[in-house]
């Protein structure tokens, strides 16, 4: 993260630090700014819409205006007019329906409900009359129509009186004709009944069981016979007038009622007359009461004249039971004069329609008049509306584009995108939402937020790296274990490479003095072989003893000497092999450095020249005669020496072995002491160290020897070694020409060094 | 839950039920009593013929009824006066049916139940055990609400017949008819029966309905000497004939069909009835060795200790144990339909020893015609045979 790239809307630092910055470190900014929230913003939007709308709508007004007051003609007059006259022609012809139907109602109920119903009809019908006569100039037609309309009303006045009167008769009908089926199955019953008895009393002469047999003189008289055809004439004459009544119930042309009337007359004549004769001997009063109602019931005033239309009851007057007869004449009378009183309504309504459709027309041709003209105005406010719509959405789309789309959408699209990214775990990327509204506050407190989580996200990458970096450490601590035990091993192990190493060199180093001792020893015996003949030659005493063996005896001992010395040497370098070998940590000593150097470069040395006869090499070893005494390890700094010198001698060899015979091997030893430290300097002409090594060469396992040559662990031992000294070991070196090792100790050892200081040891 | 469901199933099942019982309640009368419809003559000349209907049909409600009704719904006989008269009869259908009566059972007549029937029909309600053995009663395929309960006309009729000839040798066979569709019907059963005889009836005679006017027929009966005379008529009538041709010393054997009434014959007779043949379609009223019977008579007694048993109440108590029957086999609740099914499907019905049985296309209960004549007490005795006088 770079603190660069933080916007300069915020100042990073402070909000980063400050726990509660928002306050501080936004709104002194922006405070002195002239602030437009979202509200004021929205409320500028709309009102900058409705201002376009009312711009609109108030142009629409002044046009519509127009258009109605063209209208307005045709809605107040003409229309109002028109509907009214077609509602009153429609009206006038349910009126006249509703007049057919109050004629063949079949019930009083019925009736009234019909005669409701056209009242409610015909007060419409003149209500609209009256009002299209209010509304229209045409008086002529208007009060036509108001004629026409009282004379409809008269009739349908009569024919509503005449249908409930008429109604009345039927139900008294109902009842006659009931009562008529009543009384005939008696008077039936009663006269077989007595025709059953004649018939057998003229046959058998008896007339109950008990009897004794009339003679036949006497069942056969006159007087029977009379009886007999009385009863006869009485049964046919009894179901001839029911027959007559039955059909006068039935009839439907009152023509043909006055003869009937006449035929029912004469029936009842005859029967009175026969029962008349027979009630003397059998007289029955139930039959004669039944016989005497059969006649009442076909008519009560038996003289009455056929009725005519100025001879009808009134229509208000009680219906009486006057008999089937006049009932029923009265009824059909009735109906003929509703059907000519229907005809006429039917007449007036239709002149009354006749006028209507005059009138119609009339307003029609108005109509249709002011309806062109509204028309033209509807045509002209169109287009200025048409016109006037395009403005005002385009206005809105210009105002929904300007700003919800362009300012406020896009920056609440950036606040929701920076939420998203901050969301999916991307809290690097600043929030910045420019302008100075509650998007803008949100922002900002988004982009704290941001922080707030930067940092928090950060503190917890610290403690895991933290933690990570313990655990890593535990990690190194151990494996530092682990390579400090390898690495003794290895250091054991090294030793003992070297010593194999330089068995060759100590082999020559001791090979050496033993050719001295084995020389001296030899020449010491023959010395002693001369001090016997000495001896021998002075017993015969050819010679002065004492004058002859003295200078042989001091060759004598100037040889054992020699061995002595050369001994000693061999045992110095066996001794010093064995501590060089010898594993585990050595002791601080005052050692003679360059002692010691030297002769680890003799050692090493040798041991190059034994293993390779070819080898040769100019050393030359310019040694600090100051150098004196230093406290170290020896075997450790003598394995340095020999490290070093190793290095030298096999990279000489291998410069050696690549050139063409030209090449002069050449190795330098120098040592110094200086003010406060000492310097060991061992160069060679050899190839040098390349360029990419020599940084490296003294890391663990880089080498540039062979594979089986060398470990690659000589160097980085050297290191620790120094390092563990105080000392150093710096590299000069160029490629192809020589290299330089210079290594460097302190002249007092470390006090750290967990081993004594010498001084205390000494 | 799993708590929840149950109680929303009982719930439903509730909501079932009671749906259910209100589905019955519009179909039945009510919950406590069950009100069955006579329309029947109770007066006239024909009032015996009603009034045994009712009471029989009362008696046998009632014994019902004391021992707790029939699925706890009480038994109610709601009766109206026709007078035989097949106007009264229309006007009175419609007023029970109007009164959601259950079903109609115990109309008495022929003209009255042609007339009432079709009404029944129309809605629905049944028709029960009709005094009468009209034939048009019996197509069950056309009339789907009638269960009739006796022996139709023809089969009295031919049982007439078959008796007359066989036992006595009868060739010659007069008939007296009323003058309507009831006497039709019984001439008509009479020509069918011995149209297969091949013995054409030597005379027919009618008289109008309600009236006793018999006597010319009598004499144009007399004229062609039959050797015996079917009587398809009321008892007020049948009885004038049979006692003036006593008078006038004609004595052919006189039979008369079921419907005229049997007791009121008697009774009408006098001593003037002994030999008269009547047919009977229930057994005989005062033979007790039948346990309905003796239930009947039990019964009769215990709604009206003065009236003796007879046939028309008999049969009458019949119609009601049939009516009792059908509501004990139809569950409780029953519906006009299911009622009329369970009296359908059921197998042979035994009313302590009356045995009916219906079917698919049968609706009517019992085939039985048995033979009474009057001894000369003016009692009735159950023959099986007719013996020559």
């Amino acid at each position: 993260m770079s603190h660069d790239d933080r916007p300069v809307t915020t100042s990073g630092e402070a909000l980063a630090l400050r726990p509660s910055p928002s306050a501080e470190g936004v709104e002194p900014e922006k405070g002195r700014r002239l602030r437009l929230g979202i509200g004021p913003q929205l409320y500028i939007g709309l009102l900058g819409g409705v201002l376009l709308t009312l711009s609109a709508s108030l142009v629409a007004y002044f046009s519509f205006h127009q258009i109605v007051q063209h209208g307005s003609r045709l809605t107040e007059s003409s229309i109002p007019n028109l509907s009214s006259a077609v509602d009153a022609a429609r009206q006038s012809s349910v009126v006249v329906n509703g007049a057919l139907r109050l004629i063949s109602a079949s019930s009083l109920q019925e009736h009234g409900t019909v005669a409701e119903e056209l009242a409610r009809e015909q007060s419409a019908l003149s209500t609209l009359i009256q009002e299209l006569a209010s509304q229209t100039a045409f008086g002529e037609q208007t009060r036509l129509i108001e004629d026409h309309l009282a004379e409809l009303s008269v009739h349908l006045e009569l024919i509503q009186q005449s249908a409930a009167r008429r109604l009345v008769i039927a139900q008294a009908l109902e009842g006659l004709k009931l009562e008529l089926d009543e009384t005939n199955r008696r008077i039936e019953q009663h006269i077989v009944t007595l025709i059953d008895d004649q018939d057998f009393y003229l046959v058998e002469g008896l007339r109950r069981l008990q009897d004794q047999p009339s003679p036949i003189n006497e069942r056969a008289s006159e007087t029977e016979l009379t009886y007999s055809r009385d009863l006869t004439t009485l049964n046919h004459q009894a179901n001839l007038s029911v027959l007559l009544l039955s059909n006068a119930l039935a009839l439907s042309d009152r023509g043909l009622l006055p003869p009937l009337r006449e035929r029912f007359r004469s029936t009842v004549q005859n029967f009175r007359r026969a029962y008349e004769r027979l009630s003397v001997r059998t007289p029955d009063s139930v039959l004669g009461t039944d016989l005497e109602r059969l006649a009442q019931m076909g008519e009560a005033d038996e003289g009455s004249a056929p009725l005519r239309e100025e001879s009808l009851p009134s229509l208000t007057s009680a219906v009486i039971d006057t008999g089937i007869i006049p009932l029923r004449e009265e009824t059909l009378l009735r109906l003929e004069q509703e059907e000519a009183a229907l005809a006429k309504g039917r007449a007036a309504s239709a002149m009354l329609l006749t006028e209507v459709n005059t009138l119609v027309e009339e307003i029609n041709d108005e109509a249709v008049e002011s309806s062109n003209a509204a028309q033209s105005a509807a045509q002209t406010g169109r287009l200025i509306l048409g016109v006037l719509n395009i403005l005002s959405i385009s206005g809105a789309l210009l105002i929904g584009w300007l700003f919800v789309g362009r300012y406020m959408i896009r920056r609440l699209v950036g606040l929701a995108t920076a939420m998203r990214s901050m969301a999916s775990g991307d809290l690097e990327v600043p929030v910045e939402v420019k302008g100075s509204d509650e998007v803008t506050d949100m922002a900002n407190a988004l982009e704290v937020f941001r922080r707030y989580a930067l940092e928090v996200q950060r503190l917890n990458l610290v403690e895991k790296l933290a933690k990570e970096l313990d655990a890593k450490n535990h990690t190194l601590e151990q494996t530092l274990e682990h390579l400090e035990q390898a690495q003794e091993q290895i250091v054991v192990e090294q030793k003992l490479a070297s010593l194999g190493q330089l068995t060759a060199g100590v082999a020559h180093e001791i090979k050496n003095p033993l050719n001295f001792v084995s020389n001296f020893s030899e020449v010491s015996v023959e010395l002693v072989d001369e001090i016997e003949e000495v001896m021998e030659e002075a017993k015969s005493g050819e010679v002065e003893m004492s004058e002859e063996i003295t200078p042989i005896l001091s060759d004598l001992r100037l040889n054992l000497q020699k061995v002595k010395e050369h001994s000693q040497r061999a045992d110095g370098i066996v001794r010093s092999m064995l501590e060089h070998s010898r594993g585990g940590p050595g002791d601080w000593r005052e050692t003679d450095l360059n002692a010691l150097l030297k002769q680890y470069v003799d050692l090493s040395y040798h041991a190059m020249r034994a293993n390779n006869t070819d080898f040769n090499v100019t050393l030359t070893q310019d040694l600090d005669p100051e150098m004196g005494m230093l406290t170290v390890v020896p075997q450790d700094i003598g394995r340095v020496f020999l490290n070093l010198v190793n290095n030298a001698c096999q990279a000489l060899d291998e410069k050696r072995q690549n050139s063409d015979g030209g090449f002069e091997p050449e190795l330098r030893i120098t040592s110094s002491r200086l003010e406060d430290h000492a310097e060991f300097d061992i160069r060679d002409n050899g190839p040098g160290i390349p360029e990419e090594l020599r940084e490296r060469i003294f890391e663990p396992f880089v080498t540039t020897k062979k594979p089986g040559e060398g470990t690659g662990l000589g160097l980085s031992l050297t290191m620790d070694i120094l390092t563990r000294h105080g000392g150093s070991i710096h590299l000069d070196t160029e490629e192809g020409v020589f290299t330089e090792m210079r290594v460097i100790l302190p002249l007092e050892p470390p006090q750290d060094t967990g081993h004594e200081p010498p001084a205390a040891a000494g | 839950m799993m708590r929840s469901t149950p109680a929303l199933f009982r719930a439903t099942l509730g909501l079932v039920a009671w749906v259910g019982v209100m589905l019955h309640t519009v179909q039945t009368v009510g919950a406590e009593e069950l009100v069955f419809g006579q329309s029947a003559a109770l007066s006239g000349p024909a009032r015996a013929l009603g009034q045994g209907m009712r009471v029989g049909l009362l008696a046998a409600f009632e014994a019902v009824n004391q021992q707790g009704g029939i699925h706890g719904q009480r038994l109610v006989l709601d009766s109206l006066d026709d007078a035989y008269e097949p106007e009264a009869a229309i006007a009175n259908t419609r007023e029970l049916i109007r009164r959601n009566v259950f079903a109609l059972v115990g109309a008495v007549g022929t003209p009255t139940s042609l007339a009432a029937q079709p009404i029944a029909t129309e809605a629905g309600v049944p028709y029960l055990a009709p005094f009468t053995g009209a034939e048009f009663l019996r197509d069950a395929q056309l009339r789907p609400n009638v269960l009739n309960m006796r022996a139709s006309y023809y089969q009295e009729t031919e049982e007439m017949v078959a008796r007359l000839t066989a036992d006595l040798g009868v060739q010659r066979l007069g008939i007296l008819y009323q003058n309507d569709s009831y006497g039709r019907a019984g001439l008509t059963g009479v020509r069918r029966a011995v149209a297969r005889l091949n013995l054409p009836p030597v005379a027919e005679a009618d008289y109008p309905r309600n009236t006793e006017a018999v006597k010319v027929a009598l004499l144009d009966l007399r004229r062609s000497r039959p050797e015996a005379i079917v009587i398809i008529g009321a008892y007020r009538p049948a009885a004038a004939l049979i006692r003036w041709a006593r008078r006038l010393d004609f004595n052919p054997y006189f039979i008369n069909i079921s419907f005229v009434g049997s007791s009121a014959l008697a009774r009408e007779l006098g001593p003037d009835g002994a030999g008269v043949y009547v047919t009977q379609v229930v057994p005989f009223p005062t033979d007790v060795s039948l346990p309905v019977v003796a239930h009947y008579q039990q019964a009769l007694a215990a709604v009206d200790p003065e009236s003796t048993p007879g046939f028309v109440s008999l049969e009458g108590y019949l119609a009601g144990r049939l009516v009792a029957e059908g509501l004990r086999l139809a569950g409780p609740n029953p519906t006009r339909t299911g009622f009329l099914d369970a009296l359908r499907k059921a197998e042979t019905i035994d009313l302590d020893g009356f045995l009916l049985r219906y079917g698919p296309a049968d609706n009517q209960g019992s085939d039985q015609v048995y033979l009474t004549i009057i001894d000369s007490q003016g009692r009735f005795r159950s023959v099986q045979r007719m013996v020559p006088q």
